[in-house]
């Protein structure tokens, strides 16, 4: 009767079915997914496919969709509580490099060339196989690789710097609107910053994007890029400043002959030294 | 320049940066970097203390440069 009609109301209903099913399964995106997954994503298409040109039997078609979509639901949470089915479902990760030799058995297991190996390797920026330590194949495909140590890139930790903890920035302004949940949250409010805007004579609408650091200093980025603002350098001021007053006080201290205030311009000038190393993470970074 | 009106300025400079130290201290969402700003602030404080002190007596010394 109402051929095209029907066709209609299936596709839609069955369009958020299987929006709804996908939401369901869960956040991976196709390209990490197990093999496993990808064959249960290929069945709900597939069927919602055949259901929506009435090509199978409405109910039977619904059950197989269930099926697909409830088992592999089923399976993960199985899967959470035992590591047995978790194994069994998914496999197990394969050792590909081990203390930088090659396992050629496990490479010929995956049925991988080492040409194979080289180009994954590669695709972690990573051309010499003599800097690999360690290499292991995920069971969703992908291959990561532990660096030898002398190969790895330098941290705060190895040159025994102490760096100062950073949270992360959070964006306030966005096209010239401000985002009041980030500023909130940062327990500012738009008062402040509209002062920190006039501060540096710069109108809101003009604001494309803006950040606040940890810190509480203010990075703006303009739609008209001809504008030069001033980048907060309050921080590297201030360390400058107490090094003006530390060379200061060091100087007086040979400068006077009263015993008493040398010895104070002396206890002084030190602690600004000490305080000075104390704060250069912090202030200057 | 005299010596106190020297000691004057510093003291100033002084001042200054532990008002910019005492605004990152309330501006940082960190606790770690909130207590190191407070040990300076604290550090600071008995500095422009000795100051001060010293000042008084550079005044009583100099009494003609008072006020530069």
């Amino acid at each position: 009767m109402h051929e095209p009609l029907a066709v209609i109301i299936r596709s839609l209903s069955l369009f958020v079915l299987v929006w709804l099913s996908t939401r369901l399964i869960g956040k991976r995106t196709i390209s990490r997914v197990k093999p496993f997954n990808f064959m249960g994503y290929i069945v709900l298409a597939i069927v919602a496919t055949l259901l929506s040109l009435n090509l199978v039997n409405l109910i039977s078609g619904f059950i197989v969709l269930l099926t697909w979509l409830v088992l592999p639901i089923a399976l993960d949470y199985l899967s959470i509580k035992s590591q047995v089915i978790h194994e069994l479902i998914n496999g197990k990760e394969t050792v590909l490099i081990k203390h930088g030799k090659i396992m050629e058995e496990n490479l010929i297991q995956l049925r991988m060339t080492g040409e194979d190996l080289l180009a994954e390797l590669r695709s972690k920026n990573i051309f010499n196989l003599t800097d690999v330590e360690f290499a292991v194949m995920e069971t969703n495909g992908e291959l990561n690789a532990y660096l030898k140590s002398d190969k790895k890139p330098v941290t705060a930790h190895d040159l025994s710097q102490k760096v100062a903890p950073q949270a992360e920035p959070q964006t306030v302004i966005m096209d010239g609107n401000i985002l009041n949940e980030p500023l909130f949250s940062l327990g500012l409010n738009q008062e402040w910053l509209n002062v920190e805007l006039e501060k540096l004579g710069v109108a809101l609408e003009n604001v494309f994007l803006a950040q606040v650091d940890s810190s509480g200093d203010l990075f703006l980025d303009l739609f008209d890029d001809a504008v030069e603002i001033p980048q907060p350098k309050v921080k590297e001021l201030l360390y400058a400043s107490i090094q003006k007053v530390q060379a200061d006080l060091s100087s007086y201290s040979l400068q006077t002959d009263n015993k008493n205030a040398k010895g104070m311009y002396l206890r002084d000038s030190q602690k600004l030294e000490n305080l000075l190393d104390k704060l250069r993470p912090y202030l200057l970074n | 320049m005299t010596v106190a009106s020297q000691v004057k300025q510093t003291l100033a400079t002084l001042k200054g940066a532990r008002g910019t130290l005492n605004m990152y201290t309330a501006q940082t969402r960190d606790d770690e970097t909130q207590s190191v700003y407070t040990n300076s602030l604290e550090i600071a404080d008995t500095i422009i203390n000795d100051l001060e002190d010293r000042l008084k007596t550079l005044e009583f010394e100099e009494p003609q440069y008072k006020g530069n």
